[in-house]
């Protein structure tokens, strides 16, 4: 297990390492440098050049990431050009907001979609399997942000019971989150469904049944336990899912969260921002996937020696 | 008929038939399981409906797909002379949809059509000759693999600017990896197979080996990925289009269309409904399509 360890945690350093460059480059070589947000159109070219100067733009490109990546271990994380904001501060607040949404779509997408699939699957073919598979459909084909509108439209704009947009009280919570999860909802269901069909037509689920063990127990421990592997090795996977979503969904409902904050900072090119948020949700999706390996890792001893 | 050949049909009946006279008898059996199949019949009915619609559409629309008309805003479905009704400055909905049905499976289909090319071509030869050429894709692979498709189109934005450029990079700069996954995997199991052995044996060439004896056994799950696929770039444009990261206005893409209905959703509904409703069947009916095209093609992939 060490050496498996060891490999990935490498593969990962390196993975980061050009993913980070490529990002910074990808960011850098944007047409309308920053000066062109910042400064006024009329601005004399001395100006811009005493701007990129200030910034350290005229320098190549590695050792203006030298110097990001000193400045970032240092706590200096730079300001917004457009709010005039420390980055570390609106990380504080906007960061937090975003992880509330996340967990909250988290756990509605394995409360909801487990047990669904679970009893989709026990009662195979009953009206119970039937709703369920057509949500799940439906789940999956649906464009999270029309699904957006139309929550908006039933529940802030006829009913009056939730808030259309903004933050922070439970109720702003509710439909964004339920907008977030309702795809990992969806395909978290009929995953749960096929494997739990898969397990329950295996050999020894029938020889539990034939000892006499009660169906409650064969479904809901032995095979249970089986089924939940590919949704666990899908979990690493949802958390890169969550954040890309995330950017859509947060933007919808005014949600001041990282993606709301990435998305706001690419349109109006405050590229600070735009820079230290691509990078951090880079590298939450790439630590996502390596912590999805290991844990795919301890529960197949297999793929550990592949 | 010289030994390559003789080696090509002796795999072709190992493989894709057992019994003689194969390539007729498996395409009726392909038929009749297709006849079978309502996953296939609807989602293929879907999926044609949307690409004549695509082709066809916007030049039978009566009107142009963006010309305002303020006399005759916010008009529902089915008034006189406008089928589906017009959008809140007037211009015909009928026309904006089949543009933006154009635009969606233009994206989807041709950002599909070259990840197909690009990752069938480099997973088999890292699957084919394995070594350092297996260790870089493989590698490249493992980088883009998983990594969310909107987070980087929307950094691709940063550095391009918004349009649909951007989203049609992030899906082909994603999209392919997947396909080199499973054809490397595919290549990696037949290279062993006896009877490709068998054809390297008499002299076929890596090249003919490979089109001849492997493409064969990876068109099935190809084309089932493939229409999956063409679903996630359809829905991931919409999407960017909708938060202002994809097509731009007066382009009416279905996310556009759906973006600039929202504000005026209590007036008029229909201008959100007609695009999301359109987004919906077209994104499930490549799904009946992929599994109707699994159970058919392949029935080694049913799911239970």
């Amino acid at each position: 297990m060490g050496a498996f360890l060891a490999r990935r945690s490498v593969r990962m350093l390196v993975i980061l390492l050009i993913a980070s460059v490529a990002v910074f480059y990808g960011l850098r070589v944007a047409p309308g440098d920053p000066t062109g947000a910042v400064l006024s159109p009329m601005a004399l070219e001395s100006a811009r050049e005493a701007y990129r100067e200030r910034l350290g733009l005229n320098q190549p490109i590695l050792t203006q990431y030298a110097t990001y990546v000193r400045n970032l271990f240092q706590g200096n994380l730079g300001t917004s050009l457009v709010t005039g904001k420390p980055i570390g501060e609106l990380l504080a607040i906007y960061g937090r907001n975003s992880l509330i949404l996340g967990a909250a779509a988290l756990l509605l997408t394995y409360a909801v979609g487990v047990p669904l699939g679970v009893l989709a699957a026990a009662k195979r073919g009953s009206w119970v399997d039937t709703l369920a598979s057509g949500l799940a459909v439906i789940g999956l084909g649906m464009p999270n942000f029309w699904l957006a509108l139309l929550l908006i439209v039933l529940f802030s704009s006829r009913l009056r019971w939730l808030p259309s947009a903004g933050c922070c009280s439970p109720k702003h919570l509710i439909l964004p989150a339920i907008v977030l999860a309702a795809e990992g909802m969806a395909v978290t269901t009929r995953l749960m469904r096929s494997s739990m069909l898969e397990q329950l037509g295996q050999d020894y689920v029938r020889t539990h049944r034939a000892k006499g063990l009660a169906e409650r127990v064969v479904v809901g421990s032995r095979a249970f336990h089986n089924a939940l592997l590919p949704i666990i090795s899908l979990a690493g996977l949802r958390v890169g899912w969550l954040i890309g979503y995330a950017l859509i969904v947060e933007t919808i409902f005014q949600w001041p969260g990282v993606g709301f904050l990435l998305v706001d900072s690419v349109i109006r090119r405050d590229y600070p921002v735009a820079q230290f948020f691509s990078m951090l949700l880079v590298l939450l999706v790439v630590f996502g996937n390596f912590l999805a390996d290991i844990a795919y890792g301890l529960a197949d001893p297999r793929v550990r020696h592949a | 008929m010289t030994l390559s050949q003789a080696a090509d049909v002796g795999a072709k009946g190992a493989v894709l038939a057992p019994r003689r006279g194969a390539g007729s008898g498996r395409l009726a059996r392909i038929g009749q399981r297709a006849v079978g199949s309502p996953a296939l019949i609807v989602g293929g009915a879907v999926v044609l409906l949307a690409v004549l619609v695509a082709v066809f559409g916007p030049s039978l629309a009566p009107y142009p797909y963006d010309k305002q008309d303020l006399l005759h805003a916010n008009l529902p479905p089915l008034s006189p002379g406008h089928l589906l009704g017009t959008d809140q400055t007037g211009r015909d909905m009928l026309a904006r949809l089949a543009l933006g049905v154009r635009i969606s499976l233009l994206v989807g289909f041709g950002v599909t059509a070259i990840a197909v090319a690009v990752g069938c071509v480099l997973g088999a030869i890292a699957g084919y000759y394995r070594g350092w050429a297996d260790t870089v894709i493989s590698g490249v692979v493992e980088l883009v693999w998983g990594f969310p498709l909107i987070l980087l189109a929307v950094i691709i934005a940063g550095s391009l600017g918004p349009g649909l450029r951007s989203a049609i990079l992030a899906l082909g700069i994603i999209n392919w990896a997947g396909f080199a996954r499973l054809m490397r995997g595919e290549v990696v199991s037949l290279r062993e197979a006896e009877f490709v052995q068998a054809a390297k044996a008499v002299g076929v060439s890596d090249a003919r080996v490979l089109w001849r004896h492997v493409l064969p056994n990876v068109v099935a799950s190809t084309l089932v990925m493939a229409s999956y696929y063409v679903a996630l770039a359809i829905v991931t444009e919409a999407g960017l289009s909708f938060i202002g990261l994809g097509a731009q206005p007066p382009l009416p893409s279905l996310g556009v269309m759906i973006a600039e209905g929202r504000n005026y959703m209590l007036q008029n509904q229909w201008v959100t409904t007609i695009p999301g409703v359109a987004i919906l069947l077209i994104v499930l009916g490549l799904n009946f399509l992929g599994d109707g095209l699994r159970d058919v093609l392949d029935p080694r992939l049913r799911r239970g």
